[in-house]
């Protein structure tokens, strides 16, 4: 167990919500402001990389367990081609957002949030697990 | 800071700071004052190129990727000799 680094412990506490709420908006305010998936996973990541280096990083590490990141990895990639999938089998080409509602703009508006939505679900599980990776390696170890 | 520090850590945080000004570069390279996000609209006729912005997005990725092999690099370096000062590394491989 680390010393008692209360100032630490109570400020990350503050932030934690808040860097986790920062990630929601600049995910979901992507399409029209600066900001979406790539940005939003690694503000979520840094929530939780803060939280494994302030509180215990074997507790960080049971509720994402590394085999749940993997798949979250994954599911983010597979969200990303099935828009490009469904796109296709609405009649467009790959990844031609238009299509999928009868409306262009209304369409480009779901494609792209379906994209972001995929980029950030894995970016986030990606930073997380290669900061986790390291942080375990080294208690494995010493 | 790369060449200058002995430090492989210290190393690897001055190819970051290197790499991220090589970005700002690009980025504004690409950057026209006034300039739009690449949205076609008819009341808008100057736009920002967006190809950089999309190459040093996929570049800033990779920079994460072997920041973190680089990281692992020197974990394992770190566990083998013991030190991650370049000259000490160099002394012991001229011991064995």
């Amino acid at each position: 167990m680390r010393p008692d680094m209360r100032v630490v412990r109570v400020v990350a506490r503050l932030l934690i919500p808040l860097i986790l709420v920062f990630a929601f908006y600049v995910q979901f305010h992507g399409d029209y402001g600066p900001g979406g998936g790539f940005q939003a996973g690694v503000i979520f990541a840094s929530a939780i990389i803060l939280y494994a280096l302030v509180y215990d990083t074997p507790t960080a590490d049971k509720i994402l367990h590394p085999r749940f990141l993997r798949v979250m990895m994954s599911l983010g990639l597979l969200l990303y081609i099935l828009v490009g999938l469904a796109c296709l089998y609405q009649g467009g080409a790959f990844l031609e957002y238009d299509v999928l509602t009868r409306d262009a703009v209304h369409g480009q508006h779901r494609g792209i949030f379906w994209v972001e939505l995929g980029v950030g679900t894995t970016v986030a599980a990606v930073m997380i697990s290669v900061v986790l990776t390291f942080f375990g390696y080294s208690e494995h170890h010493h | 800071m790369v060449i200058a520090s002995d430090h492989l850590v210290k190393k690897l945080v001055g190819l970051s700071i290197f790499q991220t000004s090589v970005f700002l570069f690009y980025i504004s390279i690409a950057k026209i004052f006034g300039g739009s996000a690449p949205i076609l609209d008819p009341a808008i006729t100057h736009y920002s190129n967006p190809l950089p912005h999309v190459l040093i997005l996929t570049a800033i990725v990779v920079g994460v990727a072997t920041t973190s092999v680089g990281a692992a690099l020197i974990v394992r370096i770190h566990e083998a000799y013991g030190t991650l000062e370049e000259t000490e590394i160099h002394i012991q491989d001229e011991l064995e």
